[in-house]
């Protein structure tokens, strides 16, 4: 499929999404992909949004292949088929 | 070493220079390992821990006969260290480093600060204290993180204050190689409990060896004047996945309003944020204190499903409470849910805080 976005899903967050590394979705913003993403996983929201869900929670971040959506227009990043999105938390092991 | 842009001259250099490893695990065993062998004349390297049989998959430093004799892991680093190039001078740290002695302790003997700040560390509060010394002393600082099969690293050359002039401006500042720190990265600390600690989830040693002599690389050049060869990407790898990434993270500075490095406030050197300690007397017992940005809300159940392979795990609704062996020594942890914690078995706070950032993390 051409308009497919493909996301990376973190370690800590693969339980919660059916144990997948990768999750192919659709969707024109990061906004659209995070929603069809935790609509098949739900559990995945509370991890991801802020109480209220309109908002991510500030240690992870995004990106669109190597930019940060924060830098790009959040949420309403424009995404086209191909595009990568990572989902990347602070690791803190050491 | 026969490099172009080394040279004697850059062996000369590292011979004067001084780094500060915080924590010397996984990656602070490497990263002392390397910077030893490289040459860098002075290593203060500071770690809270002692060494146990299951580190040693790992902590390259160590072997059976550390965990024998029950030493330190910073001493058991600096007698190895020792054996390797006796030309470094090493100064072993056996103590929690944090917003009350950091300043201190990176403080050589001529009043001078280290160089370079290399990061061991295995949580996200002890970093945080580590980006605002950085930042407010303009010493460069090589983060990095490894947790299971995924890694993460970044060379942090910290701006100087906004409106400081030429003359006081660091050397990368001049040349437009300053990056933006740690929290205009990741604002916030991982809630605790939140992601898999390497003693929850384990950590495969491959991960730790690229990661840490990533950092390792990153240093060199610093300590050589190599600004140019510094990589500005966040760098992440899942050796699992066959995942190679750099993120690009340099807008995160100008586009942001980083309160640690634009704003100059250090909350986390001020003790503004973080934990406190508290010794319960007569109870064998020490309470930490969480004070963060947000309220926590800890996520019992997936605490408990990572703390059941290491003891008992009791969940109710208020509070968990779990009992972990450690090292050989029992401890009881009682975990609450605004992120409150007491450990029992010691009286010790360092010992307590090295408990809650290994079996529950953040």
């Amino acid at each position: 499929m051409s308009d497919t976005i493909t996301i990376q899903i973190p370690t800590p967050l693969r339980p919660q999404a059916g144990d997948n590394a990768t999750v192919d979705v659709t969707g024109s913003t990061v906004g659209e992909a995070l929603g069809a993403l935790t609509q098949q996983f739900p559990e995945l929201g509370g991890r991801l949004f802020k109480e209220g869900g309109n908002e991510v929670n500030r240690f992870i971040n995004f990106y669109v292949n190597d930019e940060d959506i924060r830098f790009l227009e959040n949420l309403d990043t424009p995404l086209k088929g191909g595009d990568e999105l990572s989902i990347v938390p602070a690791i803190a092991g050491g | 070493m026969l490099l172009p842009g080394f040279g004697e001259e850059g062996q000369q250099k590292l011979r004067e220079s001084t780094a500060f490893i915080v924590g010397c695990g996984a990656l602070g065993t490497v990263i002392a390992n390397m910077l030893a062998r490289a040459g860098v004349g002075h290593l203060i390297i500071a770690d809270r821990d002692f060494i146990e049989v299951t580190n040693l998959q790992r902590q390259v430093l160590f072997d059976e006969g550390d965990v024998a004799d029950g030493i330190p892991k910073a001493e058991a680093a600096k007698r190895k260290i020792a054996r390797i190039n006796s030309q470094v001078k090493v100064t072993a740290i056996v103590d929690d480093i944090n917003h009350t002695n950091i300043e201190r302790l990176i403080t050589c003997e001529d009043g001078s600060k280290a160089d370079i700040i290399v990061d061991g560390v295995d949580n996200f509060e002890t970093r945080f204290v580590v980006n605002d010394v950085a930042v407010k002393h303009g010493i460069p600082y090589i983060y990095g993180g490894a947790v299971g099969t995924v890694g993460m690293t970044y060379a942090i050359l910290p701006h100087a204050a906004p409106g400081t002039d030429d003359a006081n401006q660091p050397s990368w500042e001049r040349a437009g190689r300053a990056t933006p720190c740690i929290r205009c990265i990741f604002e916030q600390a991982p809630p605790p409990g939140m992601n898999p600690t390497c003693d929850t989830a384990g950590v495969i040693g491959p991960v730790v060896s690229i990661i840490a002599n990533y950092q390792v690389a990153e240093t060199l050049k610093v300590l050589t004047g190599n600004l140019d060869a510094v990589n500005p990407a966040m760098v992440h790898v899942d050796l699992w996945q066959n995942h190679l990434k750099q993120f690009k993270v340099a807008r995160a500075y100008d586009a942001g309003e980083c309160v640690c490095c634009k704003k100059r406030e250090f909350e986390f050197l001020d003790g503004k944020f973080g934990s406190s300690t508290t010794t319960l007397c007569g109870r064998n017992a020490v309470q930490l204190t969480q004070k963060s940005a947000d309220g926590d809300r800890l996520d019992f159940e997936a605490i408990a499903d990572r703390l059941r392979p290491h003891g008992t795990v009791k969940v109710n609704p208020f509070m968990l409470r779990a009992d972990i062996h450690d090292n050989g020594e029992p401890y009881e942890l009682t975990l609450f849910k605004d992120g409150r914690a007491i450990v029992k078995g010691t009286k010790e706070a360092t010992t307590a805080k090295n408990i809650y950032a290994k079996y529950v993390g953040g």
